[in-house]
């Protein structure tokens, strides 16, 4: 939908018809229907109570309070014993409403829970290609807010609503049996009743489905303004966006005095309504009684009825406006669910050697701009490979395709000779040690941080720190392994990457991908990550993104990439000797350095 | 400092008759309905009698049928005139807030987030727009209603009304004691639902590494473990819910109790009729309501109130400086002296920028240095955001502080380091400053900022609406719009805060060659990160700490200055 302005509503999941979308729901709170059932029992004893306690009204007016055949002490001591039983009724009403309220939403909190648990766990596996063009903060909402409309949706209108279903059927279910012409009478009001409400339901909906777009809007143009509001004023054009302003106010104002026209004739409508009930009642319950086939009691009693009828009437509106946005939450929580997961099976070799081959891969993210371009190259198994190349020639693209967040759209990758598609991604991660380049820190202790799930014994871990000389960073921190990142203690660029490095060991992988910080690394750690390197790469294949010179010459076989295509390969001194990029890239690194 | 109520005086000035006529409606409304109960009495009494009169009751029925057609009528007038006040008042006092926005100046804005205006701009005028409107027809009806019912109660039986309303004040003191535990648990929950926000945002900013460390199951747990004690809190919440609710009503109950006991053996003893009987029951309910709605009326016109302070405090805050009286104007500007400027932030000591001396004349004046060095500060003091003092800063031989703030900016053209667009087509977004721009001048612009082509492959071209979905602008994109945008302006004064960062190298060369042309003769300052596009600058300026530690031509400066070197160097190793 289109407003003034350029603001769009993110509407942007394809409609899904409402019959599928509540069976979908219904297929949530099937787990729970112990509790919903227990529930609904429970919602039938509140409305027994509510009704009955009008009813206790009746008889006493009827067989005590006005019967002149009875002595003042039977009429006095009657009213007493009904007093008494509307007591008991009374409190029996407040605790089964109460125990109904907890165990409803005890339902209603666990069903949101799994949802959202399940949900989340979805949503972790969905390929990387997903996450490519989803913002996070959609992500989010759906894992969040829409659940908790729909949660919302269930409290307040699936219980509520039950109640009122069962109320109403109950009130009139008693009043044609306490008098049926009478209530026969009274029903004259409903088809008003319910042709008002659904015409009042129809314009409340589209007037607010337009103050929701038209505030949305002119929030949007605060929100932007505010934020801009620099610009406006070295453009000299405030008057402009006053102006603009000023019309998007009006409307918002015009649709909102719509609403309020609305409402102010519904609302009192309903009322008029009921006040004619009141009149019919006593019009005509007043012809019954002279008639002598109904009593005052039975007069009053339909009064109470009639009061407790309109009561879930006027607070439809309200409810209509949450079922809406909980069924639109429902259709974009689906939405994600529907979202194919990636396959993680696949097979898992027995054995690994650790050698790895590009056949012709070429891969691009979006059409036309090739990312990748028909690149062939194998590391045989111990063998350490340098990549280097200008920002942008697809360095990080090709730890993409080995880990596999993306399938090459030519050609193929090769694990001793497997096809990487055909093996379970799961295993593939396990045997492939990731440093990346930038951070991945959870919240919790440095010790937390390595060993993430794994369980490492204390004696193994001092040996992975020594290894990965992540040691000389604890030893300085004031809880050694036990400091806590993040909470006003920051590891430096150079530190994250020893505990990455750490991370790595800990976790013993065949094959070492290695994505080195750009940033400036402080000497002192500079001299410790190569000692980790020189640790780390003994034994494994390793792929490493080069900066540094002396990275780059640990390496057996450098490749030099531009623009998604091999330039130069060879070994260092091969390369040397050839006197083209990579000689010219080394006296550059030289004069820097 | 006035009162806060100042703020919304005006309004109730301006709509006294539309509100004085909505609340003579809510007083009939209110009256009407108490003859009801009335009415009603007499309808019962005449049905006790021995040979009831079908006509009187006839007659009531329709009083009664009448009655509630003109209360209909008067409520619909109120709703319309208070609600539709408070509403109009919420408009204006918007549109006085957000022009007032408009002439504060970055000072301001340093202080207050985007956020926090916009809270104010919706949450906070919601809360005033509540009190004036709802809140004042819900504490008139309340406090009307209430009394005139009791009123009535009291003169049916005052022993009766006595013992009948012995619950209520559980009612009140237990709606208070509750509404307080419910509003702590409920900040409690709202925090953890945060935290679970934070958490899922974290964990799916991080999915790449999620997924390579095979961290997914680790991640599930944890979350099922923060979405559990949300679970429980909120289970909690449900408990202080569960009884407040069934309380309310349960507690009315017990008025109707007491009457149906005490007030059913009045009847018995002949001290009250049994029509008297019925219409306090009437009337106990619409006691009720009042009853409840104190609660939430008091605690509408708090909020409100603390709202309108809020908003107060944004009409107090003034720019930081006022234009001088008698600007003087410029007409062409040669050159711009800078000297001894220093300059540190208001409320702050450090210097940011240190006693720099400079003239900049026509040419391309090239800046670099460090994060924090300075040199967006010197932009901002150039085109005169924050205020400096005299005598630092010259236009030709006009001090900046005597130059009028509109004429002074329509020689600049500025393109700051975020880009700011607007949701709006992206011909409206070039066009910012030069509404009556022709297509072709918008695409002149667009072709030398090297953003017309792809503005082209767009769905509607120019009048393709940014962040429609889909169109998503990758930052280069939006830098290369905003530089469009500052060169249709076509003024002699051009300063380009690093706008070219997440420009790939390839267009950057087209831009910085398409620029040549068009910069000559006009005064360009050019803060940059890169070391390409200052080649051809007439002179470039280091800074470090705010002072300026190096001067002169590209290749001067490769030699004399280290910091010059080594970045030049450095991209050169990335660019090789």
């Amino acid at each position: 939908m289109r407003s003034k302005f350029g603001y769009f509503e993110d509407d942007y999941v394809p409609r899904e018809r409402d019959g599928k979308l509540i069976s979908k729901i219904i297929a949530i709170a099937a787990p729970h229907w112990k509790w919903v059932t227990f529930g609904l029992i429970l919602s039938f004893g509140v409305t027994a109570a509510s009704l009955a306690l009008p009813y206790l009204l009746r008889l006493g007016i009827d067989q005590y309070i006005v019967n002149e055949e009875l002595a003042n002490i039977e009429r006095v001591s009657g009213i007493t014993q009904l007093s008494f039983l509307f007591l008991i009724i009374m409190l029996a009403g407040f605790g089964a409403q109460f125990c109904q309220i907890i165990v409803l939403e005890w339902a209603g909190q666990n069903m949101m829970h799994s949802l959202r648990r399940k949900l989340f766990i979805h949503t972790l596996h969905l390929p990387i290609s997903f996450f490519n063009v989803t913002p996070v903060g959609r992500i989010v909402t759906r894992v969040t807010n829409d659940i908790q409309n729909m949660h919302e949706m269930f409290t307040s209108v699936v219980v509520t609503g039950v109640n009122d279903f069962i109320r109403l059927g109950g009130i009139l279910i008693l009043l044609f049996w306490m008098n049926w012409r009478l209530a026969c009478v009274v029903s004259l009001v409903y088809p008003f009743l319910v042709l008002s409400t659904v015409l009042f339901g129809r314009l409340a909906r589209d007037v607010s489905r337009q103050i929701r777009t038209s505030l949305a809007g002119l929030n949007t143009f605060i929100q932007e303004n505010v934020s801009g509001v620099s610009v406006l004023q070295l453009f000299g054009v405030q008057q402009d966006s006053m102006n603009k302003y000023h019309i998007l106010g009006e409307d918002y104002c015009q649709l909102v005095l719509r609403q309020i026209r609305i409402f102010g004739t519904f609302m009192p409508l309903i009322e008029f309504l009921q006040s004619i009930a009141l009149s019919l009642i006593i019009w005509y319950g007043g012809g019954e009684i002279i008639r002598e086939h109904m009593t005052l009691g039975d007069l009053t009693a339909f009064i109470s009825y009639i009061r407790l009828f309109f009561q879930p009437v006027r607070e439809l509106s309200q409810k209509y406006s949450i079922v809406q946005s909980a069924m639109a939450s429902a259709e974009r929580i689906f939405h994600l669910m529907d979202q194919e997961k990636t396959d993680s099976t696949g097979i898992i070799p027995l054995h690994i050697d650790g050698k790895i081959e590009f056949q012709g891969v070429s891969f691009s993210y979006e059409k036309n701009h090739p990312v990748l371009r028909n690149l062939t190259f194998t590391v045989r198994p111990g063998e350490t490979l340098a990549i280097v190349g200008a920002t942008g020639a697809g360095k990080s693209t090709i730890i993409n395709l080995i880990e596999r967040f993306h399938a090459p759209d030519e050609g193929a990758i090769l694990l001793d000779g497997v096809n990487l598609q055909q093996l379970s991604s799961e295993w593939l991660r396990k045997i492939i040690g990731f440093v990346p380049q930038d951070l991945f820190i959870i919240a919790g202790t440095i010790r937390e941080n390595i060993v993430l799930d794994l369980e490492v014994s204390d004696e193994d871990l001092d040996g992975i720190l020594d290894l990965s000389q992540m040691s000389s960073v604890v030893k300085n921190l004031p809880d050694g392994l036990q400091t806590r990142i993040g909470e006003g203690f920051d590891l430096s660029r150079g530190q994250q990457q020893l505990m990455s490095l750490a991370r790595v060991l800990a976790r013993n992988p065949k094959i070492l991908i290695l994505d080195e910080a750009t940033a400036n690394v402080d000497s002192e750690t500079e001299m410790l990550i190569d000692q980790a390197l020189e640790n780390v790469m003994s034994q494994r294949t390793c792929i490493l993104i080069a900066h540094r010179l002396s990275t780059i010459r640990r390496a057996d076989w450098i490749l030099v990439m531009e623009r998604g295509k091999i330039v130069e390969s060879g070994s260092h001194d091969g390369l040397m000797a050839e006197k083209g990029h990579y000689f010219r890239l080394q006296r550059l690194l030289n004069i820097t350095e | 400092m006035m009162s806060e109520f100042q703020i919304i005086k005006p309004y109730f000035k301006k709509y006294f008759f539309r509100l004085f006529v909505g609340i003579i409606a809510v007083l009939s409304v209110d009256f009407f309905q108490l003859c009801i109960p009335r009415l009603l009495k007499t309808a019962v009494d005449e049905l006790g009698r021995l040979t009831p009169d079908n006509a009187i009751i006839l007659r009531l029925a329709l009083a009664i049928s009448l009655l509630a057609l003109l209360i209909a009528a008067l409520r619909f007038i109120w709703r319309f005139l208070i609600l539709g006040f408070s509403r109009l008042l919420e408009m204006e006092l918007r549109n006085r807030l957000f022009s007032h926005i408009l002439t504060l100046d970055r000072a301001f804005f340093q202080q207050r987030s985007a956020g926090d205006i916009m809270a104010l701009s919706t949450n906070d005028l919601q809360a005033v727009q509540m009190a004036c409107g709802m809140g004042v027809v819900a504490s008139l009806d309340a406090i009307i209603m209430g009394l005139a019912a009791l009123c009535c109660m009291i003169y049916i039986h005052p022993t009766l009304t006595v013992i009948a309303l012995l619950p209520m004040p559980l009612l009140v003191i237990g709606a208070r004691l509750l509404t307080r535990r419910l509003g702590r648990l409920f900040g409690t929950v709202q925090e953890q639902f945060s935290n679970l926000t934070e958490f899922s945002r974290d964990a799916i900013a991080s999915i790449r590494l999620i997924k390579a460390y095979n961290q997914e199951d680790t991640y599930s747990s944890q979350f099922d473990k923060k979405g559990k004690i949300y679970v429980r809190n909120n289970f909690r919440l449900a408990f202080v819910h569960g009884t407040l609710f069934p309380l309310s009503s349960a507690i009315a109950n017990a008025s109707l109790l007491l009457v149906l006991w005490w007030g059913g053996r009045l009847v018995v003893d002949a001290e009250i009729s049994i029509g008297d009987f019925i219409a306090f029951i009437a009337y106990l309910y619409m006691l009720t309501w009042p009853m409840m709605a104190m609660g939430w009326v008091v605690n509408l016109f708090q909020r409100g109130k603390i709202s309108l302070q809020r908003i107060q405090e944004i009409f107090m805050a003034r720019p930081l400086f006022s234009e001088s009286e008698y600007p003087e104007t410029v007409e062409e500007i040669q050159a711009i002296h800078l000297r001894n400027l220093s300059f540190a932030y208001p409320g702050s000591s450090q210097l940011v920028l240190r006693d720099v001396n400079l003239r900049i004349r026509p040419g391309i004046l090239g800046i670099v240095g460090k994060t924090g060095s300075g040199k967006t500060t010197l932009c901002h003091l150039l085109t005169r955001l924050y205020p400096v003092e005299g005598g630092m800063i010259y236009f030709n031989n006009h001090d900046i502080n005597k130059l009028g703030l509109a004429d002074l900016r329509s020689h600049i053209a500025y393109i700051p380091q975020e880009v700011q667009l607007f949701s709006d087509s992206i011909a409206h977004n070039i066009r910012l400053g030069k509404n009556d721009a022709t297509i072709e001048e918008v695409e002149t612009a667009a072709r030398m900022a090297v953003i017309h082509d792809e503005i082209m492959a767009m769905p509607d071209g120019y009048e393709t609406m940014i962040g429609e979905k889909g169109i998503l602008l990758s930052g280069g994109q939006r830098q290369r719009i905003a530089l469009a945008r500052g060169l249709l302006l076509n003024r002699p004064i051009m300063i380009i805060d690093d706008s070219f960062s997440a420009v790939d190298m390839e267009t950057e060369n087209k831009v910085i060659e398409n620029l040549a042309e068009y910069l000559r003769g006009r005064i360009c300052i050019l803060v940059s990160h890169r070391i390409a596009p200052l080649r051809s600058a007439r002179e470039i300026i280091v800074l470090e700490n705010g002072a300026i530690v190096g001067r002169g031509s590209h290749d001067e400066l490769l030699l004399k200055n280290n910091f010059y070197g080594t970045i030049c160097r450095r991209q050169q190793v990335e660019r090789f």
